[in-house]
């Protein structure tokens, strides 16, 4: 029979104002049924559930973890409850809270549904407000628009193994946030010479310079850990857009913002000052091999 | 007297009223009580910006909201005398990522909702294991993400082409994915192979069959789903792509049709407060999704079906199926199609010299979805979204109920509330 510190952590996955996109991206976990396996689930947006809706809107329940998915409206109710009330409920009760995506974190998209109103869980954007202030040394922020599955997976699975999750200023995992979107990007060498991207659609060149890519300033770490376990939005062409970061959604996502042809936003910790004249430098090379086709061999010499 | 069901698990969640005579359904109204507003976001933002926010419209179908919007943008480009040419290579990834996201919506569905629910019906033993709509809708997402990025959320289509410059090292990851997720549909759903199974001539067929899909066939024929929701056997399909046919049929009867004849109408639901809005065509309540592409298509099972059960849940389930079937297989040719050394992209006028309106029309795992957009100088003026479950839910009065409405009357509400689920609900998108 099992024991009582046999009985697996208990989790509730509740939603706010949302799109389902964090539930939808973590069903895309590469151990899911594993993963699962060590937890009893009593209510999740998608999962087969030990309680019934009613049960968990009741909040008569506790559970050990409480994962809250959207933003966090005030006036919302989900089966005729204010959101505060089963926020605050499984808050109170819970060992630790786990902001699901941008949206719980900081506000997201969906803070533009009504801006004076709207917020994640312990913050808005940057500043210090929400509905969970009082329990914000429980809040783990795992922003991203949406939540990427590892990460969610890594937290999980540091909390079932006792271990402390140490976290930056806005409550996100260090080991996860650290990171910048930049690193492991495989446009990195036409970073660092200055190249940029002629154009979309084309795998050579950097896309910071002219197609708005915030990867130098944004924490995430989607090119080491990979999307779907196989690629990222850079690694195709696509921009960072700074989704796990307080002010996404930005607007003019696919252009930079420049002064003087420069980037007006330049990497994270670096001077502008130091940038510049890096750059400077930089683009007094032609590098003959970054200027043309990667898969043309005479360029590739 | 009036009976409040609440239904969760959806794609976000919703109310229905029912109003029992005699123990069944007489007529259902519905409510969808969340509002996001993405349509006034939207609002003053640079058109491109549109192919970011619109995706997180819905989690489960970002990628059709994606292809709306680009294909919004670039017929605002045709409009304002800056036609976008699109190459084969670009048409044939963007239709092969938006197929790949119908596949994993239908593999989770049929596991994660339709078995699950018709246990509830009528209790067995088997283990309906759902996870397994999970993992084979991850494979799907890897093909996806593949060219885009990532799934859920990717932003790779832009106006003019795809952000990605594939190899032939993708192009072959992405048909080893969709190998082995062909490979798993055929060994743990089927039974039997993709070819064979959609040659089945009719449901006769599926006698031959031991597996998860003879098994939620045989449970739909013991809950007589075959005679219960019936809708108005009407049928609409609006998005132009290679894998159906833009159609509108009555019965089996079909013409041509025009996004220009699609109108809404304000919701009826006098118990709760809903945001739903109906969509119409020609001012009639037409069923989106799955059966109306397979009849579209002149489907010969699905045809077969249709004879036999006419719209019936069983109809409507069962098509989904062999949607995904068919679909598996045409993902296969898509590929097959695409030479590398097309180009990805080409840049077409800057944004800001655009003054134009444009519409975008796909058909997303539900139906149709459109996407319409008024530009000024390459800002969004006014952006309005109509979804496929607004076509097959909304809420509509007893004298002229929506597609779903019509379907529940005349059951027991355990049955409605199951016949509900089998148009694939979702409320995220409804609503927006």
């Amino acid at each position: 029979m099992p024991s009582n510190q046999d009985k697996k952590p208990t989790l509730v996955w509740f939603q706010g104002l949302t799109c389902n996109g964090n539930t939808h991206s973590f069903l895309n976990h590469p151990n899911l049924e594993q993963l699962l396996s060590k937890f009893e689930i009593f209510h999740h947006p998608s999962l087969r559930s030990t309680k019934s809706f009613n049960d968990i809107t009741s909040c008569e329940i506790p559970c050990d973890i409480f994962i809250f998915e959207g933003t966090y409206d005030p006036l919302m109710k989900r089966n005729g409850i204010l959101l505060e009330k089963i926020v605050n409920h499984y808050a109170k009760n819970a060992k630790h809270i786990i902001a699901a995506g941008s949206c719980a974190s900081f506000g997201g998209m969906f803070k533009a549904s009504a801006p004076e109103r709207n917020s994640g869980l312990i913050f808005n954007e940057e500043s210090s407000f929400g509905p969970l202030l009082k329990h914000k040394e429980k809040v783990i922020n795992l922003s991203g628009c949406p939540i990427h599955p590892e990460w969610l997976g890594y937290t999980l699975g540091m909390i079932v193994a006792k271990r402390e999750i140490e976290v930056d200023e806005l409550h996100r995992p260090i080991e996860l946030y650290s990171n910048l979107a930049h690193h492991g990007c495989t446009r990195n060498e036409y970073f660092e010479w200055k190249v940029d991207a002629s154009d979309f659609g084309e795998k050579e060149g950097c896309l910071y310079y002219k197609q708005g890519c915030r990867a130098p300033m944004t924490h995430a770490s989607c090119n080491k850990i990979l999307w779907n376990e196989v690629n990222s939005k850079t690694r195709v062409g696509t921009p960072c857009f700074g989704c796990t970061e307080p002010d996404f959604p930005r607007q003019n996502l696919f252009s930079t913002k420049t002064n003087m042809s420069i980037p007006v936003d330049v990497p994270l910790g670096i001077s502008k000052r130091s940038y510049l004249t890096l750059t400077g430098i930089a683009k007094t090379f032609k590098i003959d091999r970054l200027e043309g086709k990667l898969i043309d061999y005479k360029t590739t010499r | 007297m009036i009976t409040k069901q609440l239904v969760d698990q959806i794609e976000g969640e919703a109310s229905i009223y029912f109003d029992i005579k005699d123990e069944m359904v007489d007529f259902a109204t519905i409510s969808f009580p969340h509002f996001r507003g993405m349509e006034s976001i939207l609002k003053g933002k640079n058109a491109l910006d549109a192919l970011v926010i619109t995706p997180r419209v819905c989690g489960i179908c970002g990628h059709a909201h994606l292809m709306a919007s680009v294909r919004a943008i670039e017929n605002a480009y045709k409009n304002a005398g800056h036609k976008i040419n699109l190459n084969q290579k670009i048409e044939s990834i963007r239709e092969f990522t938006l197929l790949m996201e119908m596949v994993q919506n239908h593999l989770k569905w049929i596991y994660l909702t339709i078995i699950p629910e018709l246990q509830k019906l009528h209790p067995t033993d088997r283990n309906s294991k759902p996870l397994k709509g999970a993992f084979g809708a991850s494979l799907a997402a890897k093909a996806i993400a593949t060219f885009a990025g990532q799934w859920p959320h990717s932003s790779y289509m832009i106006p003019g082409g795809i952000t990605c410059d594939p190899t032939n090292i993708d192009v072959l990851k992405a048909q080893s994915y969709l190998d082995e997720l062909i490979s798993f549909f055929e060994k743990e759903s089927l039974g039997i192979s993709i070819d064979d199974f959609l040659a089945f001539e009719s449901c006769k067929d599926f006698e031959k069959m031991n597996s998860d899909i003879s098994y939620l066939e045989s449970e739909l024929i013991k809950n007589d789903m075959t005679h219960k929701g019936h809708s108005y056997d009407r049928f609409i399909v609006l998005g132009e792509h290679s894998f159906t046919k833009v159609s509108k049929l009555n019965q089996t009867k079909a013409m041509g049709a025009d996004v220009k004849y699609v109108s809404e109408s304000e919701a009826y639901s006098p118990n709760e407060k809903t945001y739903a809005i109906n969509a119409l065509y020609k001012n009639n309540f037409y069923e989106a999704g799955p059966l109306s592409r397979c009849m579209a298509l002149s489907m010969p099972i699905v045809k077969n079906m249709h004879r036999r059960y006419k719209d019936s849940a069983y109809s409507r389930v069962m098509a989904r199926v062999f949607e995904l079937a068919y679909l598996l297989k045409k993902s296969q040719s898509l590929l097959k199609k695409i030479d590398i050394s097309q180009s990805s992209f080409v840049s077409p006028e800057n944004i800001k010299n655009i003054t134009a309106e444009g519409v975008g029309v796909v058909e997303a795992p539900r139906g149709p979805l459109i996407h319409k957009i008024r530009i000024n100088e390459g800002i969004i003026q006014e952006y309005k979204i109509i979804t496929p479950t607004q076509f097959n839910i909304g809420s509509s009065t007893q004298s002229n109920p929506t597609p779903a409405q019509k379907a529940m009357s005349g059951v027991s509400i355990q049955n409605a509330l199951f016949i509900f689920r089998t148009f694939d609900v979702c409320s995220v998108c409804t609503t927006h």
